[in-house]
């Protein structure tokens, strides 16, 4: 029987039972450093996975997806019949920004992403991204746990519950978004019938102190000592009670992770502490939470934390409905060079072939202008687009260089190797070392998989 | 009592499923399981294995049977495959596929396929060809079955029934009960069962030192723990779990919405349980309390919130499969979800049953205003308010709803036209698009498309629309002016309907206006058509209005009076008017819609739908408000109901077989009946609680003993298909349903029953030697520890430190902030189904998404975390520290007593005075009374508090 699809999440315990070990023993030995299990089906080349979440929707045809046919039909009408998106669009709208090759690779990357068009050989960008319907919720629904309307377990869910810890000290989900709660918030990260313990971890990167990033994680009443002397007897009032309960599991677990909680006081807070970066570090990744937070994601994925989202902010920062130029220019702007930095620090560490970015909003935008809701004129921005849209991956077994699938000649709907937001989870498994058709968990009777009945593995953006 | 209706044919009833010629299996329940020699058991072994394996591909569901082999019938299995080959050869495993397939050495011929990664054992093997051997017999899977009434084995160490049931079990296998527990041990256990809450330390003495025999006290302890209010919010919480019980709608993109009167629900469960409602009942008014014919304001209209305080999904059909989930997984422990889009792969329900369950509930709607519970007051300040939001909101919607309306009927053409191109069938059930005043509705355009297909031939008006919609393309003009001349000469001469002014005038068969029209344009293709008549109506539309001002100006004061029949009114008395404006005026036409029911809000544009929701939320806002009454949730069925179809694959547009509304094949008798208009919800609820129905009493007695001992006879509780784990005591679970229908399905009854026995009150200690035998505790050879929940460790917290208010009952949820304990029990707290409490999500509370039968169990270290280093927990140490009790103590080594009985409702041991003693400082106990406060604080983070032996 295959461990993984049991609805058992502590079979690593049971196997512990099995071979004789017990709890008790387990206590003696380093405390779970290391329950990898990386390449759950197969070797994976990717161990953990930054997802940079640009929600509210990036403009393809002004990012990834140059269309000189799209300017130079600027304001005519386009030959789309019943390409419906959420609100009215209007005549074509030429990209405000200038696109240039970068790289060997010669991928082309508007002037919104300078930092990062330094980086393009290690990217593969897939061109022909599509989803199912131009809502924020339900697109983020499906991007996060590949159905658009139930609650489901999240990506970062099934990875965890799949693959383990690698660090028992830390959640092994940990989502960073400043300032509040993306739209949807938590049903963006939930673990739905997984087991709680497998939900993501909400960080806000708004809050300073690192103390506070995580519930609980300091006591703030009693100074360590107090609370050494607090634990030393706790220890002994448990280990009585236990003596009167020989081999009582439940009673040892709740011990040992005690033993995990109150380790985990020091090694949380410094895993979110960026201000222990030295000063060049910090500067490389730039000012500004979006920046800053990248940094933050990366000492988690060198700790060992499995999945880390971050998010540009609450609400919808992407969601350019008008004045695309201005509003595209601020939000590229407040992570583009953070976005180089990430690549380029787990580079020099040695951990980009470990970790997976994955940078994505949860749809694009149309080529066309969209017109006001009132009634009134053209806005200069972009409405949803489900039909089409860009997004980029690095790290992690990615073959860097690549251009994946095309949009049809104005970047409106893909048309060439369409990929499915399920193709895309299947992808990332794969990296990962899990076969998306075996990755299953038995709830209400049905064995439950992120790509439920689909997905295809995109081979050519893999290495 | 019952108001189910007996089901005459009973025992006739249509066993479907995995049933083959014989029904010969039900001897085998009491059997080992194990061991190479003895008989399979193919209800609990061999069932299970195919179910597992095969089913996906050689199951229930036709459309993915592969090599139209089925495995889940006798019938299937020993089809002949041609060449007199079959899958199975009852008696002859050699010839038998099956196993030859099973076993084959060839990847592309062994089944099951390797891409499944599924694959026999050799044991599994063994077990199989034996069957086979054995005659390969197929019978009913266990929970289809009849419940019957086993008898009760004599067993000499065993004197309830429940403990024969399970003795005799243990015995089998050399295996006994634990050794009773102490009374002290017996009480906090039952206490926490029944009430979530600690005893007291005088409830203990007062039960230890209880002079009468042990079951007579223990006896007295029952009554006491039932009748006491905290049963119904223990237990309440329970249900509330299984009903996915919230206080928000859920899927909100920012922030979260709240239901006004969802807390009226989980009152009335509470109540239910508090009042012993025989079960039969508690069902019947949950899923159709509107149709009992109870009073209009009867509190027990609540209980529809069971359907109602769901998810809130903006597609109606989600909202509906929400609740087909929670009665069949909750109420009858099997996964009907599964068969929306295909026939169940693993158990007997097709796709017809979900729609047949689709049409019985889809065609009730939640009504605008909901019925007050009971006659409670209603401050008039609140009454005149809501009138006033009202009237806003009715005036806003009127108007509102004119200017569509207007609006529509002069977009006949655009809606004509999408017709006329054969754009195909529009889902309806999903909003989310923005609509401006030139956007297509598809809503009214499938209005349209409905509206045309019923209409006559014969029509005046579209009489020659659908004869032109026949003409094939090439040659239309031609065509369409020789049907417009037949059409006219029909007509006769003219004059007869020339007076269009005098309402005597009778109109000709076929309406001149359009023929004109088409006369006039003559349109070379079938979407010309449609511009035609779209412009006949826009000019019908634009005229009516027109001389609709001038009639009424006449009126005016000063006005000049025209006679009626005047030709100023031409247009206003017109029959051929008359004709045209009957497509747009009447109730029946797809341009009068009404925009009374929210989800036509939709439809307006943008702006004005969000003005008109601001009207409704401000009457929502109203009554979230703290004065206002309460409300039940209720559903009304809709008359007369729409006609239901089986979606194919899911998909609302794409339409199968008509269904009707009826209860599921596998349970019903032969040619189960429909359910009656109007109270379809109710057939489905007495269908239900038909006595005759296998599955619910079964489903709730394993649910109740699975609260009672950590986990079920079943111990998929939510599955009894096919692919769920057979009871560990068939003829337990049977018994308690049983005697479920003896005691008027009492679910006190129940409980005292299980709590009476020797199984219940044995001890909890881990038992090496029985866990090598048993290492599941199948058998309960002990009481399975338990860790209190996420709701019983609160109120436990509470409790001990003398802040919990047990008075204060039910009402509007209470809503905890920054650890500002709130002193009420954890039941009535806000629950929010879009925003996951920390709690909840760190304390496995029950996520309220979906029908939770089973809560998860994790051990990580943030809930360590909490009990470390919570405000909460510390600043219970300090109230419980300050109790007068513990305060008004002469000794340190007093004072630590006094502490242990609040806490753990036992003495301190010596050395547990010593240990404390030594962390607080002899004689410290005036000066440090921070250290005091973190004594407690280590003794409300310990094992001991959290579980129970």
């Amino acid at each position: 029987m295959n461990a993984f699809s049991s609805g058992d999440p502590f079979s690593r315990r049971r196997f512990l039972r099995r071979s004789g070990l017990g709890l008790g023993s387990l206590a003696l030995a380093p405390l779970m450093q290391s329950t990898t299990r990386a390449g759950v089906h197969f070797p994976g080349k990717a161990k953990s996975v930054i997802h940079v979440f640009l929600n509210g929707g990036m403009s393809q045809v002004d990012t990834f997806d140059p269309k000189p046919e799209l300017t130079r039909r600027d304001g005519q009408p386009l030959p789309y019949d019943n390409l419906l998106t959420e609100r009215r669009t209007g005549v074509a709208m030429a990209s405000p920004f200038e696109f240039q090759q970068h790289g060997e690779s010669g991928i082309p990357v508007s002037d919104l992403f300078p930092h990062l068009s330094r980086c393009v050989d290690h990217l593969a960008v897939i061109r022909s991204m599509h989803a199912e319907l131009p809502s924020h919720e339900l697109s983020l629904m499906l991007m996060n746990s590949g159905d658009q309307r139930l609650v489901r377990p999240s990506l970062g869910s099934w990875l965890n519950w799949g693959m383990g810890s690698e660090n028992r000290n830390l959640p092994g989900f940990v989502v960073l978004c400043p300032g509040g709660h993306p739209v949807g918030g938590t049903n963006n990260w939930r673990s739905a019938f997984l087991p709680g313990v497998f939900q993501g971890t909400l960080v806000d990167t708004a809050q300073s102190d690192p103390r506070e990033l995580i519930a609980h994680i300091r006591n703030s009443r009693l100074a360590p000592e107090e609370q050494g002397r607090q634990f030393e007897l706790l220890r002994r009032i448990n280990a009585r009670h236990l003596e009167s309960r020989p081999g009582e599991e439940a009673l040892e677990a709740r011990i040992q992770s005690f033993e995990l909680a109150y380790r985990m006081q020091i090694e949380a807070t410094d895993a979110f502490d960026i201000s222990q970066e030295p000063a060049a570090i910090r500067e490389m990744y730039g000012k500004g939470q979006q920046n800053q937070q990248l940094l933050m994601a990366r000492r988690l994925v060198e700790r060992g934390v499995r999945f880390v989202q971050t998010w540009h902010g609450k609400g919808q920062p992407w969601d350019s409905h008008g004045n695309i130029k201005n509003a595209h220019r601020n939000v590229a702007q407040a992570c583009d060079q953070g976005l180089a930095a990430l690549i380029t620090d787990l580079e020099q560490r040695g951990l980009l072939d470990e970790t997976l970015i994955v940078c994505s909003g949860e749809f694009g935008r149309t080529p066309t202008v969209e017109l006001g809701v009132a009634g009134g004129g053209a806005t200069q921005g972009r409405d949803h687009n489900h039909w089409g849209f860009s997004l980029w991956m690095a790290g992690g077994g990615i073959k860097g260089g690549t251009i994946h699938g095309a949009t049809d000649e104005f970047g409106f709907k893909a048309v060439e190797n369409p990929v499915s937001v399920h193709d895309l989870h299947a992808t990332i498994l794969h990296l990962l070392g899990i076969d998306h058709r075996r990755l299953t968990y038995r709830y209400a009777g049905r064995d439950f998989r992120l790509t439920d009945v689909h997905g295809h593995v995109v081979d050519a953006v893999i290495a | 009592m019952s108001p189910g209706r007996q089901d005459e044919r009973g025992i006739s009833r249509r066993l479907k499923g995995a049933v083959g010629g014989s029904l010969l299996g039900f001897v085998a329940w009491s059997l080992p399981v194990s061991g190479e020699e003895a008989t399979v058991d193919f209800r609990q072994e061999i069932l299970p294995l195919l179910s597992e394996n095969c089913f996906h591909c050689h199951g229930p569901d036709g459309e993915e049977r592969k090599a139209d082999l089925r495995l889940d019938t006798f019938e299937g299995a020993t089809r002949d495959l041609g060449e007199g080959a079959a899958a199975l050869v009852p008696g002859k495993p050699s010839l038998s596929r099956l196993l030859s397939r099973i076993d084959s050495p060839e990847s592309d011929e062994v089944m099951p396929p390797p891409d499944s990664g599924k694959s026999l054992t050799p044991g599994q093997r063994a077990r199989l060809r034996k069957w086979i051997s054995e005659g390969g017999r197929y019978e009913t899977h266990w929970a289809y079955e009849p419940v019957e009434r086993t008898e009760i084995p004599p067993v000499a160490t065993a004197d309830h029934p429940i403990d024969s049931f399970v003795v005799r079990r243990l015995e089998e296998r050399g295996l006994e009960l634990s050794d009773p527990v102490d009374r002290r041990t017996l009480l906090r256990r039952a206490t926490f069962d029944l009430t979530g809450l600690p005893p007291s330390w005088k409830e203990v003495q007062d039960f230890v030192n209880d002079p009468a025999p042990d079951g007579e006290a223990f006896g007295a302890v029952l009554d006491r723990l039932l009748e006491s209010p905290a049963y119904g919010e223990r237990w309440g919480r329970h249900w509330l779990d299984l009903a996915r019980y919230a206080d928000t709608h859920g899927g909100s993109a920012i922030g979260f919405t709240r239901f006004p009167f969802s807390y009226t629900y989980r009152d009335y469960v509470i109540g239910a349980f508090n009042e012993d409602l025989p079960y039969d009942r508690f069902l019947l008014e949950q899923i159709a309390a509107d149709q009992l014919d109870l009073p209009s304001r009867d509190p027990a209209l609540a209980a529809l919130g069971f359907l109602t305080v769901g998810r809130q999904f903006r597609n109606v059909h989600d909202r509906i499969d929400d609740q087909i989930d929670v009665i069949t997984r909750g109420l009858l422990g099997l996964t009907v979800s599964c068969a929306r889009c295909h026939d169940h792969k693993f158990d007997s329900i097709p796709t017809t049953d979900y729609y047949a369950l689709h049409a019985t509930l889809g065609s009730s709607r939640v009504p605008f205003e909901l019925p007050l519970v009971g006659d409670p007051e209603v401050p008039e300040s609140y009454r005149s308010e809501r009138e006033n939001r009202y009237r806003l909101r009715n005036d806003m919607v009127r108007e509102q709803g004119e200017v569509m309306r207007g609006r529509l009927r002069m977009q006949v053409g655009l809606y004509l036209g999408e017709l006329a191109k054969g754009t195909p069938e529009q889902d309806t059930s999903t909003f989310f698009l923005s609509y401006r005043t030139e956007d297509t509705r598809p809503k009214v355009l499938e209005a349209w498309r409905r509206y045309l297909a019923a209409l006559d031939e014969s029509d005046p008006v579209f009489g020659p629309w659908h004869r032109l919609s026949t003409i094939e393309a090439e040659n239309f003009r031609a065509e369409c002016a020789a049907l417009v001349a037949q059409l006219e000469k029909e007509n006769g001469d003219p004059k007869a309907f020339a007076n269009e002014h005098l309402l005597k005038t009778r109109p000709p068969k076929w309406n001149p206006r359009v023929l004109d029209a088409l006369k006039a344009r003559q349109p070379n293709s079938f979407v010309e058509v449609a511009e035609v008549y779209g412009e006949v109506f826009a000019g019908v539309h634009r005229r009516w209005l027109g001389s609709l001002l001038e009639a009424s100006i006449e009126a005016e004061p000063g006005g000049t009076v025209v006679p009626d029949q005047d030709a100023k009114h031409a247009v206003v008395n017109s029959a051929i008017e008359r004709q045209l404006r009957h497509h747009l005026y009447d109730p029946g036409s797809p341009t009068a819609l009404s925009f009374e029911k929210p989800e036509n809000l939709t439809m307006l544009n943008r702006g004005v739908r969000d003005a008109v929701r601001g009207t409704l939320g401000a009457i929502h806002n109203l009554d979230l408000g703290g004065t206002a009454p309460p409300r039940s949730m209720i559903l009304e069925e809709q008359s007369p109901p729409d006609e239901s179809f089986v979606f194919l694959r899911g998909n609302p547009v794409a339409r199968g077989e008509k269904v009707e509304p009826r209860f599921l094949t596998a349970l019903s008798a032969e040619g189960g009946a429909t359910f009656p208009d109007g109270r379809r919800r109710l057939g489905l609820a007495q269908a239900i609680v038909d006595p005759e129905n296998p599955l619910t009493r079964r489903v709730i007695v394993n649910w109740i003993w699975q609260h009672h001992f950590g986990r079920g006879l079943v111990r998929t509780a939510d599955d009894f298909g096919t692919r769920g784990e057979p009871p560990s005591h068939p003829e337990l679970l049977d018994y308690l349903a049983e005697v479920l229908l003896e005691d008027g399905w009492s679910l006190k009854q129940l409980h005292r029953r299980i709590m009476t026995s020797a199984t219940y009150q044995q001890g909890s200690l881990e038992n090496r030697n029985a866990r090598e035998i048993d290492p599941q505790n199948d058998l309960l050879w002990r009481m399975p520890p338990r860790r209190l929940e996420m709701e019983a460790m609160r109120d436990s917290l509470l409790a001990v430190s003398g802040e919990l208010d047990l008075k204060k009952r039910g009402g509007r949820p209470f809503e905890e902030k920054d650890e500002a304990a709130v002193g009420r029990r954890s039941v009535y707290a806000f629950v929010n189904r879009d925003v996951i409490s920390r709690m909840a999500s760190t304390f496995d509370g029950a996520d309220p998404s979906a029908c939770t039968v089973k809560r998860p169990e994790t051990v990580v270290p943030q809930q360590t975390l909490f009990a470390l280093n919570s405000g909460f927990v510390q600043d219970r140490a300090v109230a419980l520290f300050d109790l007068p009790e513990i305060q008004e103590t002469e000794s340190s080594s007093a004072r630590i007593e006094a502490i242990y009985r609040r806490i753990f409702s036992r003495s301190a041991s010596p050395e547990e005075v010593a240990v404390a003693l030594e962390y607080v400082g002899e004689g410290s106990e005036d000066t440090n009374e921070a250290r005091w406060s973190q004594f407690v604080h280590a003794l409300l983070a310990s094992n001991e508090f959290l579980f129970v032996d």
